[in-house]
């Protein structure tokens, strides 16, 4: 089956380069580690023969879509697409300059929770299939059967199948994935029931372990600021140093820069070498915003963007 | 604990609040001297991290003030700061931040009275919380 | 050849405890680093797998003070940071990280007496500890010794089941095991076996670069533009194939102020990845990502074998299983260009 849809890819993709319709895709080759893939950015048809679609498809590729030149085509999932949209409405790209193949992705591995569930590093375990509903994970000499929900990506919970808007192209059959709003929210209701003082020492032990790598800020299509202000010295916001302090406050500042462009794909959670769980952030994030504005980000390529508009009697009950 | 004399960072526009500050001062009314005023252009003009850096250097609550909506002398700088703050305030929440160490009130030039009463009403919020110590290690 | 029972260990740990800060690889943080031991834990002898965040930090934290200072009569007054660092002593440390530390040594004790590396250098032990289980990324095998090779490290353990054999590689290491209970003589088979271990550690090594092939056309693709914004393109320059490499040393120094106008200076984590590293008023030399991409490239197959003669990779493998796009430098070293950027153009024509 995917293999049939990598196919359809492929020769889509190939007849896009020829017929001039794009200059350049964006997409997805098997990476060099098990379980993985990475980004292929190439104008040479020869190299579409290595596009896959497969549920190790982690990398939100829009991030690259400001510094390519160019007509481009873009593999997209659910969350992308949406992060391509709210790229728009931000003026960062153009609905003209993209491309958009939509690829129901099916949901993507968390491979962190299936290191959890197995106890082994990813490398160490065997296999992981679809078989129907559930993932077959082949480990330590015995295949175990677990369900969507335990080995999804918390992103993919509750992904929305209508969030495929603006695709130029479709390759494969929407199918909603595990749906429900409340899903990925259960460790927003976590977080909640402690005390404040508690959350405040739990975010406190979290951001101490944070290296100022800035991986988070680099993978986020959303932060696409050409300065951003932590590295603004004039005056200096916040220490370069990776005091816990400083550490925390650029990402909660991180946050409010990108309320309403977050589509909660989950990739700055999921490459942050400290493990802070930054998507319990993006999601709470996500939940703000669309309490307070009923808005839910990349899904109108023309309504301006959350924080540029305003209805003049709004959030008074907020105000002192 | 009790914060006895809480320190409050306080940013006024301008136009509104900073005249509002100022005639609650030239006419002589009572509020706490716990305020430090930045005079900002427009309550538009704070951002987040300046609400964050106040808290970070030892600040045990941040008051942002502007003209009231509708009167901003550059239209709908306090419309956007009200969208920015709401979320900050509402995050901040989940980090675990007391509420009260954020707030965000409108103030027009001719009412000192009522700047005097948010001051006196900020300040006994954080006379009832502990000192800022978020930030120590 | 000795060899000590893994039960022991633990008794042999408290008992460097009185002496020493003693870290062995943990996850309790949340992230797996070396950790304080607890006293309890004994899951690191069994399962041996090399840390995410390499031991580099505890020579070179990601943050550290160097002197404070305050003003005094319309001057400074500079006050050094106050005493030695503790000794330390790092159990299980994998000999890519300990190789890594010798290649490190080479800039901050031979090249250059940076005291504040040096003093907590040379208050260090390090016991290796040989890997059972390298991950699918290392390919320390290609830059000259293996995952169970005592180079670099004070004493090395070779898991052989229920007991580790001891190679005594420095006087240091003979100096800690002294009087150590439990341990005892190898028989021929313990040997045997470690000998065993060391054969099926390096199998399991299967990624391969060829360093002799790589150093003859480095040279030659400085210029090869095309060729550095093709690998380049997927890289989104973040810190964190710097910041978790075990050679990577780059610091950048920062004064921290207090409002009386006293304060500290600081030295932190830099990375050539970051466009900023770089940036100077009125340019950057490497504003654009394929020169920094390259730039990495260079320093660790290129200026420092010109430099120290070695390659400062020990195939550790982290920068490729913690890129955020599997961003591989096997794969860019195994297809550099032959020939000069010309011939490769040609080449790439041709074909
Ligand atoms: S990715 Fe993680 S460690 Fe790196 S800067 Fe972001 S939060 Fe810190
Ligand atoms: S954190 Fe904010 S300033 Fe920095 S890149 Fe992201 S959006 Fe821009
Ligand atoms: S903040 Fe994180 S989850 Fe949100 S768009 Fe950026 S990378 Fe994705
Ligand atoms: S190679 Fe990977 S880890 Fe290194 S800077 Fe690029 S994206 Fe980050
Ligand atoms: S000028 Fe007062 S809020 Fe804009």
């Amino acid at each position: 089956m995917t293999r049939e849809i990598e196919k359809k890819l492929r020769d889509a993709v190939r007849e896009l380069l020829e017929k001039g319709t794009i200059d350049r895709i964006v997409g997805y080759e098997a990476g060099s580690l098990k379980f993985s893939t990475t980004p292929l950015i190439t104008s040479n048809k020869a190299d579409v023969d290595r596009l896959v679609i497969n549920p190790f498809t982690h990398s939100n590729l829009s991030v690259f879509l400001r510094d390519l030149c160019g007509k481009v085509g873009i593999v997209a999932k659910g969350c992308d697409a949406r992060s391509i949209i709210s790229l728009i409405q931000d003026r960062q790209i153009a609905r003209k300059d993209v491309f958009v193949i939509g690829a129901p992705c099916g949901g993507v591995i968390d491979l962190a929770k299936v290191e959890k569930l197995t106890g082994l590093d990813r490398d160490e375990v065997d296999d992981i299939v679809w078989q129907g509903e559930k993932a077959a994970i082949t480990f330590a000499g015995s295949t175990q059967k677990f369900s969507a929900k335990e080995v999804l990506a918390d992103s993919c919970l509750g992904c929305d199948p209508s969030d495929f808007k603006e695709c130029d192209m479709l390759i494969g059959e929407i199918e909603p994935i595990v749906g429900g709003k409340e899903l990925g929210q259960d460790r927003i209701r976590e977080m909640e029931a402690m005390a404040p003082a508690q959350r405040w020492e739990f975010w406190k032990k979290e951001f101490s372990r944070c290296i100022r790598c800035y991986g988070c800020r680099q993978v986020c299509p959303a932060c696409f600021c050409d300065r951003c202000f932590v590295e603004e010295t004039e005056p200096r916001w916040i220490s370069p140093l990776p005091k816990w302090q400083d550490n925390l406050i650029f990402q909660v500042v991180r946050m409010m820069h990108v309320a309403g462009r977050c589509t909660n794909c989950g990739e700055c959670e999921r490459i942050c070498p400290a493990n802070i769980p930054l998507g319990s952030l993006t999601k709470k994030m996500e939940e703000i915003v669309d309490e307070l504005f009923q808005y839910r980000a990349g899904t109108d390529k023309d309504a301006p963007p959350l924080m540029a508009a305003y209805q003049p009697d709004e959030l008074e009950d907020l105000m002192r | 604990m009790n914060n006895s004399e809480p320190k409050i960072v306080a940013f006024c526009c301008n136009w509104c609040s900073y005249a509002g500050a100022d005639l609650a001062g030239t006419s002589r009314m009572q509020y706490p001297a716990n305020l430090r005023i930045i005079r900002v252009m427009c309550s538009g003009r704070v951002n987040p991290v300046f609400v964050l850096k106040a808290l970070r250097v030892g600040a045990d609550g941040v008051l942002v003030l502007g003209c009231h909506p509708g009167d901003c002398h550059y239209l709908t700088g306090n419309y956007r700061t009200r969208r920015r703050l709401s979320i900050t305030m509402k995050f901040m929440e989940y980090m675990g931040i007391e509420p009260e160490r954020i707030q965000v009130s409108w103030c027009s030039a001719s009412e000192g009275s009522r700047f005097a009463e948010v001051v006196t009403e900020v300040t006994a919020d954080l006379k009832r919380i502990s000192p800022n110590r978020l930030f120590n290690d | 050849m000795k060899k000590i029972k893994k039960q022991s260990i633990p008794e042999l740990l408290e008992k460097w405890q009185k002496e020493f800060a003693v870290f062995v690889p943990s996850k309790a943080s949340g992230v797996s680093q070396m950790e304080v031991w607890d006293g309890q834990d004994t899951a690191f002898l069994n399962r041996n797998r090399n840390t995410a965040v390499p031991p580099k930090e505890k020579f070179l934290p990601g943050m550290e003070k160097m002197f404070g200072f305050r003003k005094e009569e319309g001057s400074y007054v500079v006050e050094p940071t106050d005493g030695e660092p503790p000794k330390q002593l790092l159990f299980g440390i994998h000999p890519c990280d300990a190789r890594a530390i010798g290649i490190i040594d080479m800039v901050f004790k031979d090249a250059y007496d940076d005291k504040y590396y040096l003093s907590r250098r040379e208050n260090t032990v390090l016991v290796g500890m040989a890997c059972t289980s390298p991950y699918d990324s290392c390919f320390c095998t290609s830059l000259g010794f293996g995952p169970a090779d005592a180079m670099d490290v004070d004493i090395m353990l070779i898991d052989i089941g229920d007991a580790f054999l001891i190679e005594e590689v420095t006087e240091k290491g003979r100096g800690i095991l002294a009087g150590a209970k439990g341990v005892i003589e190898a028989t021929e088979k313990d040997e045997k076996e470690a000998a065993a271990a060391r054969e099926s550690a390096n199998a399991k090594v299967s990624r391969k670069i060829d360093t002799a092939e790589i150093s003859r056309r480095l040279p030659l693709v400085f210029n090869d533009r095309e060729f550095w914004e093709e690998v380049s393109a997927k890289c989104v320059s973040c810190g964190i194939c710097t910041f978790l490499c075990p050679t990577c040393y780059c610091f950048d120094i920062n004064d921290e102020m207090l409002q009386d106008g006293s304060g500290a200076r600081y030295r932190n984590w830099d990375c050539c990845s970051f466009a900023i590293y770089t940036r100077m008023p009125a340019e950057n030399p490497r504003e654009e990502k394929w020169r920094r991409v390259r730039q990495k490239v260079y320093h660790k197959y290129l200026f420092y074998p010109e430099l120290f003669n070695v390659i400062a990779c020990t195939g550790c493998g982290r920068c490729i299983r913690q890129c955020p796009v599997n961003w591989d430098i096997t794969q860019t070293l195994s297809n550099l260009p032959a020939g000069s950027p010309g011939k490769a153009e040609e080449k790439k024509k041709a074909s």
